[in-house]
């Protein structure tokens, strides 16, 4: 397999999660650290599904599902249990892990031998028994391009404006004559859920649920999401692509993950083993303060216009 | 100010061209004649955590291959990654080798030897993994022992009924045994498994106390020592790396704690009935150079075990315990220690 | 109707800070009346208006509005037939949101926030008429993200904002203090011409005597915790501000400032 092709698939697939996070981080404001529990919840609901059989496609669904309701908790202890936002996540992670490791039977569930959205009857049945090997980024796409157009199209909804305006001003919503609380918890519900299905896909693609696949998954999601939006911001107003309605943030945060995913990738190429986690901070620095240069000129810009 | 512009967008080519270049072909790839002109062979060693024995897999691996002929620099790369402990990172390194085209990667531990399959399926790169204490659950094996595809190598199952013999030999009295570990460890829970199997057999009753990080390690120590005459060690990677301060509690209440493996033992354990990992590496060396040279296919290899466990002492945690070790057993012993090793 | 009975409220209560701040407070105010509240600080003029929404709690008392029960209320559903204008201009708008956002979501106050279309496209003719209203140039701007505006622009957003929806009461919390004086009489001018269009009934708390004196038919002035002044019909129609500056004044002094 193509080293850039592992480095897309990867970076798809945590781009999922990076959308989760996008939406509790930046959207609700609120630093949800159930993240690290609901990513391998949704890995342990769909290797116990898988190896009952169920359908894989269908696996995806349950395991968001999961995820919503993971984010629900979380989000009844914030509001109803008014326990910290930090808090409420560190309390559902924990809890979650015990959960998982239910849920799955064990700490490590291979599912080589089952039927995964990558590999079943049904594809085989299409491409005439033989998947080929770029089915497997097709799949992802697939499904990362309909988690960003469904959180898109929400976004654009009555109950997604609410959403939006709760992380930006909580008075507002009190003030159209709606609980804020409630508001939350359906923003926590929906972003573990993408988080929970980043891990269901995950799993099928390692072809392995293992349950300490969740730890740091929080901290790459934060920073996908972080050289995401900061490129955003960049390309949003400068280049040929200024303005532009069509480029969306959502878009973006595919591609901080993918970035992030890249630096993973150039560290165990190019690097010695130990160097992995300050490459990634380096990068992550590097990006921070490249982003402070640009605001910096920016403003600028504005005075001079000004 | 548009020179500053331009100093961004050249930043930002730069990552991407960054990116672009790890798509292009810039590893060595694949077989290529060496200086002398004979066939240069490259391995990819995934490795899950750095830790003790990992390591010495890891250099038993790369000893086992040069016994046979197979020399890194001569006529072999070897190119190392260490996943530290998340597997999706072991993921990455095992598409990396993929995509390298190694003529054959090295897993140790199960999760880099499952992210290391799960990519290598559907190439002709063999795999061969070591330091998987049961590849039949981790789905490397069928239940006869034979490879699910081309992946072979070596467990280290722990010989768990010569070290029950080996404590009961050495404390005739006790009837509790304590175990630590973690709990989303998948060798860990498979070897207590083992242990409640047998624990009965040999007159002891077992106590476990699961932890999920290192920072748990001194409290479950502490709440397992109050109810058990002595405290076994798997190869469980947390609570290894803790094993200082589990030494610290039990030597404390002179609980005697007995080691999995030889560096335990240096480092303060009483007595290991236990794997040298050493020569597990070695094994798995010898097996991947059978593959590499084409005498054997791992298809048709089963999964080797280490059939004999060596006892290893260390006289004087025995002494500081007042525990005397019956002459019969030093003098079988592979190797007795006389001193703690503070490393 | 709107009315307060008996109200008692106690800040920190149970610790050496405790401080009474309403000591069996009655107010009655009519349907359609418009109320200027004026006092010192700390004379409870916000925490009355915080007792009407429901921000906070009281400790004892009754609120009615048009004989019904509603001091149990929760704040968000009481809000409902509330439209409120806090100080800061920041407060009532979506600074991340676009101006077109921001009223699509007013417009739909009460209603259900759904997965229907966030904005209704059949409704931005509408939007575009009533911001021309404001005669400040956001009609072209409806793309434009409402943090971008200035503080002016945002407290007429804000202002439009509640009172979108038919509501049966506008609370305006300073909402011209934070302006300046040229803004300010803009916004006040606003304020007169929705609340006369709508029949709102409104409370008005402000600084500014002479807003006070000028606006509304009904003049209440509050020092710690009471109305010490309370003026309507004919009287309040010639009023001067000379004529309550004398009291302010005594009651600002002994409040130090």
């Amino acid at each position: 397999m193509d080293f850039a092709l592992s480095i897309l698939e990867q970076g798809l697939i945590y781009g999922i999660l990076a959308l989760g996070v996008y939406i509790t981080y930046k959207i609700l404001d609120f630093p949800d650290l159930t993240v690290d529990g609901s990513f391998p919840l949704g890995s342990a609901v769909t290797a116990s599904l898988l190896t009952k059989g169920v359908n894989p496609y269908l696996s995806l669904v349950i395991a968001f599902l999961a995820g919503v309701l993971a984010g629900t908790c979380t989000g009844l202890i914030h509001v109803k249990g008014k326990v910290r936002d930090l808090l409420s996540g560190i309390i559902m992670m924990t809890a979650l892990y015990t959960v998982n490791l239910m849920i799955a039977g064990s700490n490590n569930v291979p599912l080589f031998a089952q039927d995964t959205i990558f590999s079943n009857s049904f594809l085989e049945g299409i491409t005439g028994g033989n998947i080929p090997g770029y089915a497997v980024i097709l799949l992802i796409l697939l499904v990362a391009v309909i988690s960003k157009l469904l959180l898109d199209f929400y976004l654009k909804t009555r109950s997604g404006y609410l959403l939006r305006a709760v992380g930006d001003n909580e008075l507002l919503v009190t003030s159209l004559a709606k609980d804020k609380g409630n508001v939350k918890i359906l923003g926590l519900a929906i972003s573990n859920g993408l988080v929970a299905l980043s891990g269901s896909v995950f799993c099928q693609q390692q072809g392995v649920f293992d349950i300490s696949s969740g730890t740091g998954s929080m901290v790459i999601g934060l920073a996908s999401v972080i050289v995401g939006t900061s490129l955003y911001r960049v390309v949003s107003k400068i280049g040929p692509f200024r303005k532009k309605s069509y480029i969306k943030v959502t878009t973006f945060v595919f591609v901080g993950a993918i970035l992030y995913k890249a630096c993973t990738g150039l560290a165990i190429r190019y690097f010695v083993p130990q160097s992995m986690k300050m490459i990634s901070a380096l990068f992550l620095l590097a990006v921070l303060l490249l982003m402070l240069v640009f605001d910096n000129m920016d403003k600028k810009k504005v005075k001079k216009n000004a | 100010m548009k020179k500053r512009v331009l100093a961004v967008i050249l930043g930002a080519v730069m990552i991407t061209a960054g990116l672009a270049g790890c798509g292009g072909n810039t590893g060595s790839s694949g077989s290529s004649q060496s200086s002398k002109g004979e066939k240069m062979y490259s391995i990819g060693i995934s490795q899950f955590a750095e830790h003790g024995s990992l390591d010495n897999c890891r250099e038993g691996f790369i000893q086992g291959l040069k016994e046979e002929g197979l020399v890194e620099g001569e006529n072999l790369e070897i190119k190392v990654s260490n996943a530290d402990s998340d597997t999706g990172t072991a993921a990455q390194i095992a598409d990396t080798f993929v995509a390298d085209k190694v003529d054959l990667i090295c897993a140790i531990a199960t999760p880099s030897a499952q992210a290391a399959y799960n990519s290598a399926r559907n190439t002709d790169i063999p795999v061969v993994y070591t330091a998987v204490t049961n590849p039949e659950e981790a789905q490397l094996a069928d239940d006869q022992g034979m490879p699910v595809g081309a992946v072979t190598g070596t467990s280290d199952q722990l010989p768990v009924e010569a070290q029950l013999a080996m404590i009961r030999e050495i404390l005739p009295d006790a009837k509790t045994i304590g175990i630590l570990y973690t709990t989303s460890e998948a060798n860990s829970a498979y070897s207590i498994t083992q242990y409640e199997k047998y624990a009965e057999e040999y007159g002891f009753t077992l106590e476990t106390a699961g932890v999920t990080n290192t920072s748990e390690v001194s409290m479950a120590a502490a709440s397992l020592l109050d109810k058990v005459d002595c405290l076994t060690n798997l190869t469980d990677n947390t609570v290894v790396s803790a094993l200082p301060t589990v030494l610290d509690q039990a030597n404390e209440k002179n609980i005697p704690v007995f080691g999995s493996e030889i560096e335990q033992v240096k480092r303060g354990c009483l007595a290991a009935e236990g794997l040298d990992y050493v020569n597990l590496g070695i094994e798995t060396g010898k097996m991947a150079a059978q593959i590499l040279k084409g005498e054997a296919k791992a298809e048709d290899m089963k999964y080797e075990l280490l059939t004999d466990s060596s006892l290893y002492i260390n006289q004087a945690v025995a002494d500081n315990l007042g525990i005397t070790i019956p002459d019969d057993m030093t003098q079988r012993a592979e190797e007795t220690f006389t001193e703690i090793s503070q490393e | 109707m709107l009315e307060l009975r008996h109200i008692h409220k106690y800040y920190n209560p149970g610790t050496v800070s405790e401080m009474c701040l309403f000591q069996d407070f009655n107010l009655e105010i009519q349907k359609g009346e418009f109320v200027s509240v004026v006092g010192s600080n700390g004379s409870g003029k916000t925490s009355m208006l915080n007792l009407i929404c429901g921000s906070i709690g009281l400790d004892d008392g009754q609120i009615l509005v048009d004989g019904k029960d509603i001091t149990k209320q929760k704040e968000y559903k009481r809000l409902k037939r509330i439209g409120r204008v806090y100080q800061n201009p920041a407060m009532g708008t979506c600074p991340e949101m676009t101006i077109l956002e921001n009223l699509s979501m007013a417009d739909c106050k009460g209603g259900f926030f759904g997965l229907q279309r966030g904005t209704d496209k059949k409704r931005i003719p509408y939007y575009r008429e009533l911001l021309s209203q404001l005669g400040l140039g956001l009609e072209d701007k409806l793309s434009v993200k409402v943090g971008t505006l200035s503080g002016g622009q945002r407290q007429a957003m804000s202002l439009l904002m509640s009172a979108m929806t038919p509501i049966d009461f506008l609370i305006l919390d300073e909402h011209t203090a934070a302006l300046d004086p040229k803004t300010a009489d803009l916004i006040m001018e606003l304020t007169e011409k929705i609340v006369r269009e709508k029949h709102l009934t409104t409370i008005m708390v402000t600084h500014n005597l002479r807003y006070a004196v000028e606006y509304g038919d009904r003049l209440l002035m509050m020092h710690q915790g009471k109305a010490v002044m309370d003026i309507t019909g004919e009287e309040k129609k010639n009023l001067q501000v000379e004529d309550i500056l004398d009291k302010f004044n005594t009651i600002s002094i002994e409040c130090g400032n």
